[in-house]
């Protein structure tokens, strides 16, 4: 397992190299943020521990630009900024978890065992739907290749409509299938989610078909590889 | 003496303008009815002059007997007419007048000059003189009186008309009463005009005053209004103060988290460091940089709080940011597959800055996620016109009753085995209370514990 660790603070670095080393991976090191980009850019790494605060260029922007260059290795974010609106923004650059300052460095090697185990899962066929795009093994969504933010209920209710595509499909069914049987929720919950849902995939996706249910289609013009 | 710089502003113009109008028509009034007077003696005294001018003019001398010339008039011939007259010689030798004739109407009284006057009349011969005198039943008179000489008779002569002078003051008493009324009517238009122009013209003032105050309660941030070209300078610096405001408690706020984020990785090293070498060198480090964390955590929020009681009029949409923190969280603890199922209208605004929402939902969530066995609900309504609620409930072990309190304390910490964090509530606790909104804790229908967040809501518009 090949680790790239980006962190400028050299007693840090020095300690952090020693664990990860310790606990069996190959470690390389980056000092700050463009010397980061260009080894993950050209490098194939397992996995970045990612320190936000960099020299040169910082650790959000390298996690964005290695997004936009179709780098998917998973990132584990180190950071001394615990605010909520950092972390939701250090996620929404691409992160796949998320660690402050000051940590204990078991700590750290366990998220990182956990996020190497979750990207190694055996490869399924994604799902296709015009330009959206859906991998139930990263569980992740996409639409024209820009990554979907979805909840786990909202990513299920698109699981389920994508493996049904064309077909419409009525609210108890969808219901169902969103929520364990016990589970009793107000009766516009699939309305809700359905507009959550058209809000982030675009509107003209999902058709409502008055009466019976909904649909999702492919938008006119696309076609489903 | 008031103090004029504390009283109301419509008061101490509507005083002012109250004064000078009273002054104002006090002299009018004093000054219109003292010419009335004047004219109408002026008058009345012209009358008499032709009175006395037609006696001297009329009088004869024969044989050295001094003969008064009939007079038309016919009210100085009626007893006590109020019109009379006499003619006096003043006898060689000084002393008092001699009546030599008198008009009917004096019937058995005489006209008494005044000694005062008498000596003017010596003095100014051949000059007419008016002046007041009391008449028969005591009525006041108004007199002329001319000193001269005829031809043919050795003495002076006094001619005298006089005429009882009540009609002309009460003429003149009328006209004051009149004038009195009359300025009294236009004082009191005058001050209700002034009263309702200032009230008018100050309206631009009263409306500065209400969106001030909508500025401290936090429902604008600046002044938006058009101001008259008097109050609009204030209305400027009004904005530049609140933002210069704003910008020093964002500094502050900076400044204060650099600090505390600087200091961290210093800890995480000292941290590490103490994990690899053990002993008891070690267990100090490890020890007081785990005090020092938590100290610094305690005071950037603390921090972060303060900087809140002077919140401006920002409005969060909620809906965007329990999308964000549901996925976010839901991210975090993937590997132990947390559901959140969140509920929010879609027009729901917090009234407050952004990141401190998300740092109230973030780690009330955090912790139903971190207690959770899998499934968290959060649900934010509008509770009341400026109050939203925010629900956030797990199906975890959740806290017996009579933790509840304790556990919103700072320092409390729930979870000694989950290493680096507590329950999170305590900063919760203390940033809602900045917002001036609270948080409880109670049992969940899904079991565990039940998270309900009370924070100022902002109208939409």
């Amino acid at each position: 397992m090949r680790i790239l660790l980006v962190e400028d603070d050299p007693d840090l670095s020095r300690q952090l190299k020693l664990a990860l080393g310790d606990a069996g991976y190959a470690v390389d090191h980056a000092a700050d943020g463009e010397e980061a980009q260009f080894l993950g850019e050209t490098e194939p790494y397992d996995a970045v521990v990612l320190d936000l605060g960099l020299p040169k260029v910082d650790g959000v922007s390298v996690l964005e630009r290695w997004r936009r260059g179709n780098v998917a290795t998973p990132v584990l974010i180190l950071t001394a900024r615990g605010s909520w609106n950092e972390k939701v923004a250090g996620f929404d650059a691409g992160a796949d978890d998320y660690l402050t300052k000051p940590f204990h460095t078991e700590e750290l090697l366990a998220r990182l065992r956990a996020l190497l185990r979750r990207s190694s899962g055996h490869a399924s066929p994604t799902l296709s739907c015009g330009g959206l795009r859906l991998d139930p093994r990263a569980a992740r969504a996409s639409v024209n290749g820009e990554p979907l933010r979805l909840t786990s209920l909202e990513y299920r209710l698109l699981h389920y409509m994508m493996m049904h595509q064309g077909r419409v499909i009525g609210r108890t069914e969808l219901v169902e299938h969103l929520y364990d049987q016990d589970f009793d929720r107000d009766s516009n919950t699939i309305e809700v989610f359905i507009g959550r849902l058209r809000k982030k995939l675009g509107s003209d996706r999902i058709e409502t078909v008055r009466g019976l249910g909904y649909r999702l289609t492919p938008l006119e013009g696309e076609t489903t590889e | 003496m008031w103090d004029l710089s504390k009283r109301s502003l419509v008061r101490r113009l509507v005083l002012l303008a109250g004064i000078w109008n009273l002054v104002v028509l006090l002299v009018a009034g004093v000054f219109l009815t003292a010419q009335f007077r004047d004219a109408a003696i002026r008058r009345f005294d012209q009358s008499l002059a032709v009175l006395t001018d037609d006696l001297y003019a009329g009088s004869t001398v024969e044989d050295g007997v001094l003969k008064a010339p009939v007079l038309t008039d016919i009210r100085a011939t009626r007893a006590y007419s109020g019109r009379y007259w006499t003619i006096f010689d003043q006898p060689a030798g000084g002393g008092g007048l001699n009546v030599i004739e008198r008009s009917r109407s004096l019937f058995d009284s005489d006209l008494m000059i005044p000694v005062e006057q008498s000596e003017r009349l010596m003095s100014e011969p051949g000059r007419t003189l008016y002046f007041d005198l009391k008449g028969p039943q005591n009525r006041p008179l108004r007199a002329a009186a001319l000193l001269a000489r005829l031809p043919g008779y050795p003495r002076p002569v006094v001619f005298i008309a006089a005429e009882d002078r009540s009609p002309i003051d009460a003429d003149a008493d009328r006209f004051g009463r009149i004038t009195t009324v009359a300025l009294v009517i236009l004082g009191a238009g005058l001050i209700a005009a002034v009263v309702v122009q200032v009230r008018v013209g100050l309206l631009p003032l009263f409306r500065l005053r209400r969106e001030v105050a909508s500025v401290r309660r936090g429902k604008a941030e600046k002044l938006e209004g058009a101001y008259p070209e008097e109050l609009e300078p204030l209305a400027v610096e009004l904005n530049a103060l609140l933002s210069h405001n704003q910008e020093v408690v964002e500094r502050q706020r900076t400044h204060v988290g650099n600090l505390a984020h600087a200091l961290k990785t210093p800890l995480s090293v000292m941290l590490t460091e103490a994990g690899q070498q053990p002993g008891s060198l070690a267990d100090v480090v490890a020890r007081q940089a785990q005090t020092m964390r938590e100290q610094v955590d305690h005071h950037l929020r603390r921090a972060r709080a303060a900087a809140r009681s002077q919140t401006s009029g920002e409005r969060t949409p909620v809906e965007p940011i329990l999308d964000e923190l549901a996925v976010t969280l839901e991210r975090i603890f993937q590997d132990k597959g947390v559901e959140i199922d969140w509920r929010c209208p879609e027009d729901l605004c917090f009234q407050g800055e952004r990141q401190d929402f998300m740092e109230l939902a973030g780690n009330v969530m955090e912790n139903a996620g971190k207690w959770c066995k899998g499934k968290v609900r959060a649900e934010a309504v509008a509770s009341s016109a400026d109050k939203l609620t925010l629900t956030v409930d797990d199906d975890g072990p959740g806290l017996p009753p009579d933790r509840w309190i304790d556990a919103l304390k700072r320092g409390q910490r729930m979870d000694e085995h989950t290493p680096g964090s507590g329950l999170g509530l305590s900063i919760v606790d203390e940033l809602a209370r900045a917002y001036g909104g609270s948080v409880t804790l109670g049992a969940s229908p899904l079991g565990g514990l039940r998270v309900t967040l009370v924070l100022p809501r902002s109208e939409g518009d």
